[in-house]
């Protein structure tokens, strides 16, 4: 090789080794500027220029550090570093809306951040720090953050208790159990009912082949387009629990034939006495009579029909029983008069209580339904379907299994398939690949999935066998929160101690009170002890709240104390017996160690007391504002025209003095009176007095104004 | 020639190295209802859905459990008992009357009850019910749904909003 040649190369070499120098240089400063702009540094850069900014900069800054900030809890397994970028988070002063975020603080919660960490209740992925990868979905971390609307799942994953500052998550709980979700799936705290759907062992008694049939292919319950819900053509804000399975001609024929032979046990049906079947019959009050009757009783108060007020038709009354406007032609007449004396005989876990019938009034009343409450064209759209084929049964029978029905309802010798859905205790932690979205065009993350498949499971599954259920919007988020909070049992034994149990709540009645309070079904409007229904009192300090003869008058005749109300306790045609053993019950068991009523005789008071408390109720307090006495006062307590006459003393006095120590929901506020101010108003309070028969002129009166109210 | 292209090819590599590195993705566009503890519509205009903040939507809980009694015109249980009252107390969401109090003075009246404020005693004191945080949690529902709607006024903080 020339010497020259090497020469010249080196020349040309030099040169480029010069400029690859400089290019390798370059791109070896790339990387330095590419960690200076780091978006965490440069949130932690902008946070300082923002302090800096502000008059209290020196306590914005006084844990500033310009690396990473962490929240690490081994305990709970969190490494959180929100917290870098997040700085403002715990600073009161920068609560305000107008505070750029990442920098604003989390608004006041009952947790601690710094105790907490953030991933606990917002998911996402902590030790991230990038924004996206923190927040959104990642090919490696499919947990992203949980938008807020949903954020009370999380409360729900410790919380096993219901708690009231998650009324979203609480609703969302109730349909779990309202629905019967539990029949096919398996959910953890969603307390399972006695009774699911209703038995069908005898249903062949109760309806016909074709009412089955119209049932199964187009529950009352219809849905349009635009999601407004009507039950048998009415508008209802009620969610209806039997959902739409999608039924074929033979699967409706073959459902119907077996149900329809459903006839276990034979009924007896019962001989109304013949005279007064004669003596009313032809009488052409009696329909007109039973309406009468069938409003007295209150049957309102758990069944609602469809009213038509000023040209507009709703349904109005209760929700805990079926609605009834169509009753008369949908149920075997026999079938009906049983049902009203006996509903136990029939459904053993019904709610309806047994009222004590006389046959008068139980012709009276089956009659109006029969006549009234009916509607010829129900089965009008439902072929002649006649007595079901040998094979149809048999198709039936497999149907019943197979479509899950078995799963809500049971029929006696029957046996449901176990485990018949998917376990769902795990649902809300899974992650998006481990779902099915089938050709669903809906974004694939878990809480599309949850709703989507809640508001038509075919449309992520065409497959699947879970019936159509019917939402509003609020209730589909309700039932995505429940369902996102259950993230199955936690992983490890520390997460295990933050776990808040749900309390148990029972009430185990005794004695002949026990039989009373069964047939009654007392629970389905009270609470006792935490146990029970809310639409009516809570009377687990019943006995003493009120006196004895005040509650045996009320059982036999019940008047409201409260003039607005609509829904009312039940006329049951209580006989003196059954009314002495609730109030005896009562009287000497469910009391408030606070307020012993034989602590107190009511003759200590003086009229000067008296006097003195009258003056105070009026002026001093203003007590009216929310009382009625006489004919004035407000409505939003209790009527306390009979308060003498009802209360006792030594429940008013450790009412006054705290009412939520009586009766904690109560929303009376606490007040601070004086011991003599509490003593005076006991003493006006007890001199009130009221007869029950004037008390009940008023109350009708006040009844036809509050459901003219209500309807309007 | 050479020379160039081994130059252009360096530089190009140097741009592909650059370019290649991932772009850093937007923070995501939070959706304001997306973004709420829980919603309540505008009283005024039944289509518009006002967003809550946890404590407001804490204030809206106890406002429906104590305070709509008087101060709405529909309650859960049917009619309002407001027209028994006299004088008759405000609506909440009525701005023109309560956007001019300060928090202060609401903090007061629903502690300390109308008395001892001047106003009728009908207001009952709700201090030893109620915690503070639970009362600041009401007034905080009482702005959110205010019409006209509430400006906060100038005090800390405000002068530092941004853009």
């Amino acid at each position: 090789m020339a010497a020259e040649e090497m020469g010249k190369l080196t020349g040309r070499m030099r040169l480029i080794f010069a400029i690859s120098s400089v290019v390798f240089l370059a791109v070896l400063a790339i990387s330095p500027f590419k960690d200076f702009r780091r978006e965490w540094k440069q949130y932690k850069r902008s946070y300082r220029r923002f302090a800096q900014g502000r008059p209290d900069t020196k306590k914005l800054l006084a844990d500033y550090r310009p690396d990473i900030d962490q929240i690490w809890l081994p305990g709970m397994n969190v490494v959180d570093r929100c917290t870098t970028c997040h700085q403002g988070i715990t600073q009161t002063s920068l609560a305000d809306q107008a505070v750029p975020q990442p920098f604003r603080a989390h608004p006041p919660i009952p947790h601690n951040v710094r105790d907490w960490g953030c991933t606990v209740c917002h998911r996402g992925q902590g030790p991230a720090t990038e924004v996206a990868e923190a927040h959104e979905s990642t090919l490696a971390w499919e947990q992203p953050i949980l938008p807020t609307r949903f954020i009370q799942a999380s409360c729900g994953t410790c919380h096993y208790a219901d708690l009231p500052q998650t009324p979203q998550l609480t609703r969302g709980r109730e349909l779990l159990a309202e629905l019967n979700c539990q029949g096919c799936h398996r959910l953890p705290g969603i307390e399972r009912p006695v009774m699911l759907g209703p038995d069908l062992t005898n249903i062949g008694t109760k309806v016909s082949r074709e009412w089955i049939y119209k049932w199964l292919k187009e529950p009352r319950t219809i849905v349009d387009k635009d999601g407004n819900v009507t039950v048998n053509g009415y508008e209802t804000e009620e969610e209806p629990r039997m959902p739409k399975f999608h039924l074929t001609e033979t699967e409706l024929r073959g459902l119907s034939g077996y149900l329809s032979v459903q006839k276990a046990k034979a009924m007896v049906p019962y001989k109304i006495d013949a005279r007064i079947v004669a003596a009313w019959s032809k009488n052409p009050e009696l329909i007109s009579q039973g309406e009468l009757r069938f409003r007295q009783m209150f049957c309102s108060t758990c069944h609602s029909l469809a009213v038509t007020r000023a040209g507009e038709t709703k349904l109005i009354g209760g929700e805990i029983g079926p609605e009834l406007t169509k009753v008369g032609s949908k149920v075997n007449p026999n079938w009906l008069i049983g049902w009203l004396r006996e509903p136990q005989g029939y459904l053993p876990h019904t709610r309806m209580p047994r009222y004590g019938w006389s046959d008068e009034d139980l012709y009276k009343v089956t009659q109006y339904i029969a006549t009234k409450l009916t509607d010829s064209d129900l089965l009008a759209s439902v072929p002649q379907l006649g007595q079901p084929t040998e094979q149809e049964i048999q198709f039936g029978h497999r149907l019943f299994l197979e479509k899950g029905c078995a799963s809500c309802h049971s029929i006696e010798g029957l046996n449901p398939q176990k485990d018949f859905g998917p376990d769902l205790s795990a649902l809300g932690g899974k992650n998006a690949s481990e779902l099915e979205f089938g050709a669903a065009k809906i974004p694939h993350n878990l809480v599309s999935y949850i709703q989507a498949k809640l508001q038509d499971p075919t449309s992520v599954n065409p497959a699947a066998r879970m019936p159509q259920y019917n939402w509003n919007q609020a209730d589909l988020d309700a039932i995505t929160t429940a369902l996102l909070s259950m993230k199955g049992a936690p992983p490890t034994s520390a997460l295990q101690n933050l776990v808040v149990p749900r309390k148990e709540v029972a009430f185990r009645p005794t004695g002949a009170f026990a039989e009373v309070y069964e047939r009654y079904k007392c629970y389905t409007c009270h609470k006792f002890n935490g146990y029970g229904g809310d639409l009516a009192p809570e009377l687990t300090y019943e006995g003493s709240r009120a006196q004895r003869q005040w509650i045996v008058d009320f059982l036999k005749n019940p008047q409201t104390l409260r003039p607005t109300l609509v829904l009312r306790m039940p006329q049951f045609n209580m006989s003196d017996k059954d009314a002495a053993t609730l109030a005896d019950y009562m009287t000497m068991v469910l009391q408030h160690p606070a307020a012993n009523p034989a602590a107190i005789d009511a003759r200590q008071f003086t009229p000067a007391m008296a006097a003195l408390g009258k003056q105070l109720y009026e002026v001093k307090y203003q007590c009216q504002s929310c009382h009625t006495i006489g004919g004035s006062g407000g409505y939003v307590g209790p009527n306390l025209n009979n308060a003498g006459g009802w209360l006792t003393p030594a429940w008013v006095e450790a009412w006054l003095r705290n009412p939520q120590a009586l009766i904690p929901d109560t929303i009376e506020p606490r007040r601070n009176f004086t011991e003599d101010e509490v003593r005076a108003l006991t003493a006006y309070l007890m001199t009130l007095r009221q007869s029950i028969k004037s008390q009940k002129t008023a109350t009708s009166a006040g009844s036809h104004a509050a459901a003219q109210g209500a309807g309007q | 020639m050479k020379f160039r292209l081994w130059v252009s090819a360096v530089f190009l590599a140097t741009i592909a190295a650059i370019s290649g590195c991932r772009k850093h993705a937007e923070a995501p566009k939070p959706d304001p209802l997306l973004s709420a503890y829980d919603t309540e519509p505008d009283w005024t205009d039944a289509q518009k859905v006002i967003p809550l903040s946890y404590q407001q939507a804490q204030g809206k809980l106890i406002f429906y459990q104590q305070c709509v009694w008087c101060h709405a015109d529909a309650t859960p249980a049917g009619p309002s008992n407001r027209s028994n009252l006299v004088p008759v107390p405000p609506l909440l969401n009525d701005g023109a009357t309560l956007n001019v109090e300060s928090d202060e003075y609401m903090q007061n009246i629903i502690t300390l009850g109308g008395t001892a404020m001047g106003k009728s005693a009908m207001m009952p004191p709700y201090g030893r019910m109620l915690s503070g945080g639970e009362i600041r949690s009401v007034i905080a529902f009482t702005r959110a749904v205010a019409q006209p709607p509430y400006q906060p006024s100038a005090r800390a903080g405000s002068q530092y909003s941004t853009k």
